[in-house]
């Protein structure tokens, strides 16, 4: 099994730098056709024109585009992203410091997600031709056109400003602190011993979990149902009815092993969604993590920030993508020949 | 095509959709003589005044002022014309694009749907919100611009389901036929394929338009979409941020607005596919 899966995982795995390469390439010539000069936005107001377009040559403004974005590329293999203009920065210590809080919380909503959407996935099969088929279908098209910063604002209003339920800013009470060791903080305040930290850490993560989750669980739950829907028309289904088994039975132990297939394939599509979807929930929850360093980059027109996050997003779409691309060979014993 | 008219119109998804989105379009189309004021006239004397039928309310603005004393009611019907335009424009841009590359992909095959496939692959990489909030950092803001932006990320949704289509459709015995009679590629393509995924593509547009009213909230939310002079429901949210304690429900309109629209096409959506016959799973929706 080894032997057939790893030459496909590596192919998939080279398609993955190969498309990393032209987003980078992308990325760049997008940003550089725009009307702002980083180079004047780096000066003092006062600075002369004479000392702008020294700065510019200083930063490599004035070779043509191509030069600058292998430059641009150099630096990024040797580790090197630059420094930040508005922060005065290295652009890798901010995401470094950020990245982690962002993949916490996507982690985090991507399972709150999956369950919701597999319970009500199952559900809806479940009422498949009884009278509440109707009523659940259009929950589930209510739940599709409600986006997740939508229902951070809903939430923020329901049970921070009405009901004073939870908490609704950053990661943490602001009296607490923690040393980061790996920069995910429920890991930390775990390996730290502190459970005042773990517990004030999940409550400001409930409310953010929560509006992703429900975000992107129709879609799961709709595929989960269509999938099942499918796998029920065929021969072996009907086989399992006839010698017997409880409906049950046949839906743990042969309906679901395949319909879960096309829903996993999905679910690594959704987490591409899904993770930027943080950028929109860390801004409404004030959460510190790559989508609030985005925002404020984009507010500062931050060249050497939005390039270097932008890249990153790319970056972990296409690791998880060919994650879950591999997860899907393991499970699809169809896939392993060839 | 005549006889789908009466079949589809029977579906109560369908006739729900077309309502919600009838009567924001009347919104839309109508705001001046709608609304009981210029949208952008603050009276600050009267900031923050909550609904009519809540205790301080005043009759003169039916759904309160934000916190400039600026009219909510005629604001958000003013951002129904940012919203709905943006939706129109954006989804027919996205989805001529998305349609020409994959009638190119499908009917031709080899190198022209490689090329192709490969470009929605890069593409697929981007978060959607990313690429968008990058793509008017370059193209800066405007109206025109977050019309072309969504239309630059989202060309790929309709890519991604049509190619499929075409490709099963381009195989077709009657498609040969065409070709054997001696039809030109165009000619092939425009009698032959485009009619037999109609019904995808429309089904396609009218989900698309949910996704763009989404997307303009979001980008005149992050204050990257029109001017601070056009009212926009992304902004309308914005600015409620602010005076959350005081005015929740400042907040509450604009987020039920962009619902109920976003909604309404999706309703619309579902019932097309389902009344059409249109092949096509949750995953493709995504």
């Amino acid at each position: 099994m080894v032997t057939t899966i790893v030459p496909l995982i590596g192919r998939r795995l080279l398609i993955s730098i190969v498309i990393l390469l032209i987003v980078s390439a992308l990325l760049f010539i997008v940003l550089h056709v725009l009307p702002v000069d980083p180079a004047a936005m780096s000066m003092p107001p006062t600075a002369t024109t004479a000392e702008i377009d020294a700065k510019r040559r200083e930063m490599g403004l004035d070779l043509p585009l191509s030069r600058q974005y292998l430059i641009w590329l150099s630096h990024i293999l040797r580790g090197d992203f630059g420094t930040s203009i508005h922060f005065r920065r290295g652009v890798l210590s901010l995401i470094a410091t950020t990245l982690p809080a962002t993949i916490e919380l996507a982690v985090l909503s991507m399972i709150v997600a999956s369950l919701i959407g597999i319970v009500g996935g199952l559900l809806l099969f479940h009422v498949r031709g009884k009278p509440g088929e109707h009523v659940l279908d259009l929950g589930s098209i209510v739940l599709l056109s409600i986006p997740e910063f939508l229902w951070a604002l809903f939430f923020i209003l329901l049970f921070g400003v009405a009901l004073h339920l939870l908490p609704f800013t950053g990661r943490l009470d602001p009296d607490l602190r923690l040393p980061s060791i790996t920069g995910f903080l429920l890991v930390d305040a775990l390996v730290a011993g502190r459970g005042d930290i773990f517990r004030s850490a999940v409550q400001h993560m409930i409310l953010p979990c929560l509006a992703l989750g429900l975000a992107f669980s129709p879609t799961i739950m709709r595929v989960l149902r269509s999938s099942l829907m499918d796998v029920y028309q065929d021969d072996y289904i009907h086989q399992a009815r006839l010698r017997g088994l409880s409906e049950r039975r046949i839906l743990t132990h042969h309906a679901l092993k395949n319909a879960i297939l096309p829903t996993v394939s999905l679910m690594g599509v959704q987490f591409g969604f899904l993770f930027g979807g943080t950028l929109l929930v860390e801004l409404i929850f004030s959460y510190p993590g790559l989508g609030n360093l985005m925002v404020d980059a984009v507010r500062n027109a931050d060249l050497p920030i939005i390039q270097a996050v932008g890249l990153t997003y790319c970056a972990v779409v296409l690791i998880v993508n060919t994650a879950v691309d591999t997860l899907y060979l393991v499970l699809n014993p169809k896939l392993r020949i060839r | 095509m005549m006889r789908a008219w009466p079949h589809w119109m029977r579906s109560g998804r369908v006739i729900t959709g077309l309502i919600i989105i009838a009567a924001i379009l009347v919104c839309a189309v109508f705001a001046p003589w709608l609304a009981p004021h210029d949208p952008n006239e603050q009276n600050l004397l009267a900031a923050l005044a909550p609904p009519a039928w809540l205790e301080g309310g005043d009759p003169a603005f039916p759904l309160g002022t934000d916190s400039l004393g600026r009219c909510v009611l005629s604001r958000l019907l003013y951002g129904a014309r940012v919203a709905m335009t943006v939706a129109v424009l954006a989804s027919l841009g996205a989805m001529v694009i998305g349609a020409v590359l994959s009638y190119l992909a499908g009917y031709f095959g080899g190198y022209a749907d490689a090329l192709i496939g490969r470009a929605v692959d890069v593409w697929m990489s981007f978060p959607p919100v990313i690429l968008s909030l990058i793509l008017m950092v370059g193209l800066g803001t405007g109206l025109r611009n977050v019309v072309l932006a969504i239309v630059l990320v989202d060309w790929t949704r309709f890519c991604r389901v049509l190619r499929g289509e075409v490709l099963v459709v381009a195989r077709k015995d009657y498609v040969a036929a065409a070709r054997l009679l001696g039809f030109s590629h165009w000619r092939t393509i425009t009698r032959e394929i485009v009619p037999g995924s109609l019904p995808l593509l429309i089904t396609l547009i009218s989900l698309e338009m949910g996704i763009a009213v989404i997307v303009e909230a979001i980008l005149s939310f992050v204050g990257l979409s029109v001017s601070a002079q056009t009212p926009a429901w992304g902004q309308m949210i914005a600015d409620a941020r602010q005076s959350i304690h005081d005015a929740p429900w400042n907040l509450l309109f604009p987020i039920l607005m962009i619902f109920i629209a976003v909604f309404g096409f999706n309703m619309l959506g579902d019932g097309l596919r389902r009344t059409l016959d249109v092949r096509l799973t949750a995953t493709e929706r995504a």
